[in-house]
C-alpha cells in the first residue's frame, strides 16, 4: 500500500486526471459487469468496502462544502440483472445502486420490462448539500467582524420517481409518471431587522410532487404526444432563536445610544402551491420533402402563503427612529403564473442538397401576486406609548413576452461539405411592477430587439477527420439587462481526427464577445476557451489506455456601475484565466503471484489566476486485483487539495483510502 | 435555380413535391429478409436478436416484419447478388441528415423529437448513431450515469473541464448526468435545456424551492434564467457564481438611475438606496439581507 501511495503521489503533478469520479462505478472497463451467460437468471456485481478519510487539514467547512466524503463502511455500487426465462411477470429487471453508506450522494435505479406490455422504471437519489462558505461575500469578511456562518445549510435532497409505459412499441402508448422531490435539513439564515441582521437557526422543509400522464400516438406519418400534469408544492421553512439568548447580529455600534440585539425569534412559512400543465407535441413527415413539428405548452402554477413571525429584543424602526422591544407580523399572500409557450417549424427539402428550416416560437408568462401584511410593534420607547400597527397591501406583476423567428439554410456543397446560414429575429418586452411603489420594488420596463446572423460549416474530408464551425453574430436595439447579450459574436469550432485505430485527437475552441456601448453601461465581455483531448489505446487497450485533455479558459468582464452611497461611477473588472488538465492512464500489469492486476492513475488539476486565484488538485490511483472468477479486490487512493489566494482561510487538503471487494456473478 | 431557391422559402409551395422527386432507380430493388442478411452477418444478426430493434422484425407496426435490416439499410437484393458493400446503404457512411431521417421515420414521436430537426446536434451533423447503438446487444442508449456522462464528455471535453472546478454540480461523482439538465434531442429552451412542468426551466426539477411563483419575483430568474448569476457547470467561485463577490453580481445590473414614469429605461434594474455603504462588509454581501434573492413570498425587497 505504501508503494502505491508513493507511486500515486509521484504521478500526481504530471497527471492531473480524470474527474474525481466516484469509486467503483467508474472502475476499469475490465471490471465491468460480466456479460450474462445464457440461461443465467442473475448476473451482475456488488462492491463492498471501507473508506478512511485520513484527516482534513485546513477548513473543514470548506471540505464539507466541496467534497463531503466521510469514513465508514460503504456499499460502493451494485449493478445486476434478473431475467425470467419463462417471461411471466417480467422479462428482465435491471437494478443499479451506488454510494450507499452515508455518502453525500446515493442513487438507486430499477428498470423492469415485459415486451409489448410495459416498461417500468424507478429512480431514487439522495444528495447532501452542505454549504458554509463565507467567500461569496468578500475576502476581508473575517477580519471585519461579520459572523462568518451566515447563510449556511446542511440539507438532504431526496428525489424519487416512477415511470410506466404501457404497450410499448404499439400505435398507442399511454404512460403515467410520478416524481417527488424533498429538501429537508437545517442551516443558518438571517433575520433582517431595521439597522441590523441576526444569524439564526433555520429549518428547511420543502417538497414537490409531480403527477403526469399522457398518450403517444404513433402513426406512420403523424406522431402526437398529449400530456396532462400537475404539481403540488409546500414549503414550511422556519427560523428560530430560543428565548433568553442574546444575539447582537452584525451591527455592534450603538445606534443613538442603544445597542441593538435579539432575544427571541419565531418565523414560519406556510407555502402551498399547485400547478396544472398541458403539453402537446406534433411531428409529421407530410411528404418526402417536408417535415413539420410543433408544440404547445401551458402551465399555471400558483402559490398561497401564510407567514407569521414574532421577535423580541431591542430593535429600531429607522424611518421613524423608534425603538421597540417586540414585533409580530402576519402575511397572507398569493401568486399565479400562467405561462404559455409554443413553437412551430419544419424542414423543407426543395432540392436534394438544400434544406430550409424555418421556425417560430413564443413564450409568454405573467406573474400576478398580492400580499397583505399586518405588523405590530410593541414595547415602544422614545416616549411613545402602546403599540404601533403597520399594515400594508401590495400587488405585484411580472410580465414577459419573448418571441423568436428564424430561418436556416443548410446546403450540402459536396458529400463532404455542408454549409449553413441563417437569420434570427428576437423580440419581446417585459415589465416588473410593485404597487404601491415600495422600497426597491418599482415600475421597471424593458424590451428586447435583436437581429442575429447565423453561419456554419461541416467538413469531413475523409471518414477519420471531421471539422465543424459555427458562428453567430447579433446586434440589439435594446435588451432587458445591462449584462444581457447586446452586440455579440459567438463562435465555436470542433475538430476530430482518428489518426489510427488506437489514437484519436480532438480540438475544441469557443469564443463569446459581448459589448453594450450604452452610456453608463460600457459593458465589454470576452470569454474564450481552447481544449485539446487525446485518446491512445495501443493494441486495443490490451495493456495500456491513456486519455487526457487540456483546457485553457479566459473570462474578462468589464462594466461600469454606480456606487449606491454617492452614485459615483465605478468599474467592475472580473478576470479569470484558468488551466485544467485531466489525465488517466490505465495499465494492465502482468499477473502478481498469478493474479491479474489493473492499475489506474490520473486525476485533474485546475489552476486559475485573476480575480479569484484558485487551485484544485484531485489526483487518484486505483488498483484492482482479480482474486478469482467471482472476486476482485479493489483499492483506491484519492487526494483533494484546494487553495484560494484571497480567501486563505478556506483552503483545505484531504486524502482518503478506500478498499473493498467486488463480488460478481 | 434562383427561382427554385426563392420558391423554397415559401412554406407549402405546391410545386415542391415535383421538384423534390428523386430519380427512380434503374433496377427494381427488392427486400431479401433479415434471415438472409444473418447468413453472412452472423454476429450482427445474433446481437440484433437481443436488441430492442428486434421488435421491427417481429412486429407489423412499421411494415418491415421480417425485413428489419432493410428498414435502415434499404432493399438488399442487389447486395446479395454482388456481395459488394457499394450495393447496400450503410447508414454509418451516409450524410448525417439523411441518416437522421432514416431513424426519424419511426422515432418521430419520441417525447423529445419535436426539436430534433433544429437541435444543435442535428445542425452540427451529429447523427443518431453517434450516441445510439442500433444493432445491440447492449441497449440502444447507455443508461448508467457514468457511461452517459462519458459519452457526452467524449465530444464536450471542454465542459468536462468545467466540472474539475471546486464548485460544481455533482456530475463527476455521477450523482447527476448531463441529461438531467440537457435534452440531447432538442428543446425549445436554449442550450438544449430540459424543462419542468411543461415549460418551466429544468433547474426546478431539483431546485423545487426556487420554482415559485413568488409573490415578488426577481425578474432575471424568470427572464434570463439561472445562468444570469450562476455558472451551471462549475466555477471557482462559491455557489457557482459568475463573480467572486456577491456584490459584483448584483451591482452589475443594479446600477441604473431611476427613470421618470412612463419612460422606457435603456435596461432594467435600479441602483440600491444610499445607505448601502459598500465599504462595510455588511453591504458587500447582498444576500445576507436579501436572502430570498430568487424570489420572495412575503417581502417586496426579497429580504425574507
Amino acid at each position: 500500500m505504501k508503494s502505491l501511495f508513493i507511486l500515486a503521489i509521484l504521478c500526481a503533478p504530471a497527471a492531473a486526471q480524470q474527474p474525481p469520479a466516484s469509486a467503483p462505478q467508474t472502475a476499469p472497463p475490465a471490471a465491468e459487469s460480466p456479460v450474462p451467460s445464457e440461461q443465467t437468471w442473475l448476473t451482475g456485481y456488488i462492491d463492498l468496502g471501507y473508506r478512511w478519510v485520513t484527516g482534513v487539514s485546513g477548513s473543514f467547512d470548506t471540505y464539507r462544502s466541496v467534497v463531503d466524503l466521510g469514513s465508514g463502511p460503504k456499499m460502493l455500487g451494485t449493478d445486476f440483472t434478473i431475467k425470467d426465462p419463462k417471461h411471466r411477470l417480467f422479462d428482465a429487471i435491471d437494478v443499479r445502486a451506488f454510494n450507499w453508506g452515508d455518502d453525500p450522494y446515493s442513487t438507486f435505479h430499477l428498470d423492469a420490462k415485459k415486451v409489448k406490455l410495459y416498461n417500468f422504471s424507478v429512480d431514487y437519489r439522495n444528495i447532501a448539500y452542505y454549504s458554509n462558505l463565507p467567500a461569496f461575500a468578500d475576502p476581508l469578511m473575517d477580519i471585519n467582524g461579520v459572523i462568518l456562518n451566515e447563510q449556511s445549510l446542511d440539507t438532504h435532497q431526496k428525489m424519487s420517481g416512477a415511470h410506466l409505459d404501457l404497450w410499448p412499441g404499439r400505435w398507442i402508448v399511454p404512460y403515467l409518471a410520478f416524481d417527488h422531490d424533498a429538501d429537508t435539513g437545517s442551516g443558518i439564515a438571517t433575520f433582517v431587522s431595521n439597522g441590523n441582521e441576526y444569524p439564526v437557526s433555520s429549518l428547511a422543509r420543502n417538497s414537490t410532487n409531480n403527477y403526469r400522464g399522457g398518450v403517444r400516438l404513433e402513426l406512420s406519418r403523424f406522431h402526437i404526444t398529449l400530456e396532462e400534469g400537475g404539481t403540488t408544492f409546500k414549503d414550511d421553512q422556519q427560523l428560530n432563536q430560543s428565548p433568553g439568548q442574546v444575539n447582537y447580529g452584525n451591527f455592534f455600534t450603538p445606534l443613538l445610544g442603544q445597542t441593538l440585539y435579539l432575544t427571541g425569534l419565531g418565523e414560519a412559512y406556510g407555502v402551498r402551491g399547485s400547478s396544472i400543465y398541458s403539453r402537446g407535441v406534433l411531428s409529421a413527415n407530410v411528404t418526402s420533402w417536408l417535415d413539420l413539428y410543433g408544440q404547445f405548452l401551458y402551465s399555471q402554477p400558483d402559490s398561497n402563503v401564510n407567514f407569521q413571525e414574532f421577535s423580541t429584543g431591542t430593535q429600531v424602526l429607522l424611518s421613524q427612529v423608534l425603538f421597540y422591544t417586540g414585533e409580530q407580523s402576519l402575511v397572507a399572500a398569493e401568486a399565479k403564473l400562467p405561462h404559455t409557450s409554443g413553437s412551430f417549424g419544419g424542414e423543407i427539402r426543395p432540392f436534394r442538397r438544400l434544406r430550409v428550416l424555418p421556425s417560430w416560437m413564443t413564450d409568454r408568462m405573467h406573474t400576478n401576486g398580492s400580499s397583505s401584511t399586518q405588523q405590530n410593534l410593541t414595547g415602544l420607547e422614545n416616549g411613545a406609548t402602546g403599540s404601533l400597527a403597520l399594515d400594508s397591501l401590495l400587488s405585484s406583476s411580472l410580465v414577459t413576452n419573448y418571441n423568436q423567428a428564424e430561418v436556416r439554410l443548410m446546403f450540402d456543397l459536396t458529400s463532404k461539405i455542408t454549409l449553413r446560414g441563417g437569420y434570427r429575429y428576437v423580440w419581446g418586452n417585459a415589465s416588473d411592477v410593485v404597487l404601491p411603489v415600495s422600497g426597491l420594488g418599482s415600475l421597471d420596463q424593458g424590451k428586447i430587439r435583436r437581429n442575429v446572423a447565423l453561419a456554419g460549416a461541416v467538413w469531413r474530408p475523409f471518414e477519420k477527420l471531421s471539422l465543424n464551425a459555427d458562428f453567430e453574430g447579433g446586434s440589439s436595439g435594446s435588451t432587458y439587462f445591462r449584462t444581457s447579450l447586446y452586440d455579440y459574436q459567438k463562435g465555436r469550432a470542433l475538430g476530430r481526427y482518428r489518426i489510427s485505430p488506437s489514437f484519436s485527437l480532438s480540438v475544441n475552441a469557443s469564443v463569446l464577445h459581448n459589448h453594450n456601448p450604452t452610456p453608463g453601461v460600457n459593458y465589454d465581455f470576452l470569454a474564450h476557451q481552447e481544449s485539446a483531448s487525446l485518446l491512445w489505446s495501443p493494441s486495443g487497450g490490451k495493456y495500456l489506455t491513456f486519455e487526457g485533455s487540456y483546457t485553457r479558459s479566459t473570462v474578462r468582464s468589464d462594466i461600469n456601475y454606480l456606487d449606491p452611497e454617492f452614485l459615483t461611477p465605478e468599474t467592475s473588472l472580473y478576470v479569470d484565466n484558468s488551466h485544467t488538465v485531466t489525465a488517466l492512464i490505465d495499465l494492465k500489469l502482468p499477473g502478481v503471484l498469478g493474479y491479474k492486476t489493473r492499475l489506474t492513475l490520473g486525476g485533474s488539476a485546475f489552476l486559475s489566476s485573476g480575480s479569484n486565484p484558485t487551485t484544485f488538485y484531485q489526483p487518484t490511483a486505483k488498483m484492482a486485483i482479480t482474486v478469482n472468477k467471482h472476486v476482485d479486490w479493489v483499492s483506491e487512493w484519492r487526494y483533494y487539495g484546494f487553495a484560494e489566494t484571497f480567501y486563505l482561510y478556506q483552503s483545505f487538503h484531504a486524502q482518503m483510502v478506500t478498499t473493498g471487494v467486488r463480488i460478481s456473478r | 435555380m434562383i427561382r427554385r431557391l426563392a420558391a423554397s422559402l415559401l412554406l407549402l409551395f405546391p410545386g415542391w413535391a415535383a421538384l423534390a422527386q428523386q430519380a427512380a432507380p434503374a433496377t427494381k430493388l427488392t427486400y431479401v429478409g433479415s434471415q438472409v442478411c444473418g447468413m453472412c452477418h452472423e454476429d450482427i444478426g445474433k446481437a440484433f436478436a437481443s436488441s430492442p430493434h428486434e421488435a421491427v422484425d417481429k412486429g407489423d407496426k412499421h411494415g418491415f416484419a421480417g425485413n428489419a435490416c432493410e428498414a435502415c439499410h434499404g432493399p438488399g437484393s442487389k447486395h446479395v447478388e454482388t456481395l459488394s458493400a457499394a450495393d447496400i446503404r450503410n447508414p454509418a457512411k451516409i450524410v448525417p441528415a439523411e441518416l437522421d431521417r432514416t431513424c426519424l421515420t419511426c422515432h418521430r414521436n419520441q417525447p423529445t423529437s419535436a426539436g430534433r430537426l433544429q437541435a444543435s446536434h442535428a445542425r452540427n451533423a451529429i447523427s443518431c448513431i453517434a450516441c445510439h447503438s442500433v444493432h445491440g446487444p447492449q441497449a440502444l442508449v447507455v443508461r448508467k450515469a457514468a457511461a452517459m456522462n462519458a459519452l457526452c464528455e467524449s465530444c464536450h471535453f471542454d465542459i468536462k473541464a468545467s466540472f474539475a472546478q471546486p464548485f460544481r454540480h455533482r456530475v463527476p461523482e455521477n450523482a447527476m448526468t448531463c441529461v438531467d439538465c440537457h435534452n440531447p434531442h432538442g428543446s425549445f429552451k436554449p442550450g438544449l435545456m430540459q424543462t419542468a412542468g411543461a415549460n418551466e426551466p429544468g433547474c426546478f426539477n431539483c431546485h423545487g424551492d426556487k420554482r415559485g411563483p413568488f409573490t415578488f419575483e426577481h425578474a432575471p430568474v424568470r427572464e434570463e434564467g439561472c445562468q444570469s448569476c450562476h455558472e451551471a457547470h462549475g466555477s471557482a467561485n462559491a455557489k457557482m457564481l459568475i463573480r467572486q463577490e456577491v456584490m459584483l453580481v448584483c451591482l452589475e445590473c443594479h446600477a441604473n438611475l431611476p427613470t421618470l414614469p412612463n419612460s422606457m429605461p435603456a435596461v432594467t434594474g435600479v441602483v440600491p438606496p444610499a445607505f448601502h455603504d459598500l465599504r462595510s462588509p455588511r453591504f458587500r454581501n447582498c444576500t445576507i439581507c436579501h436572502q430570498k434573492i430568487h424570489g420572495s413570498y412575503v417581502d417586496s425587497n426579497l429580504l425574507r
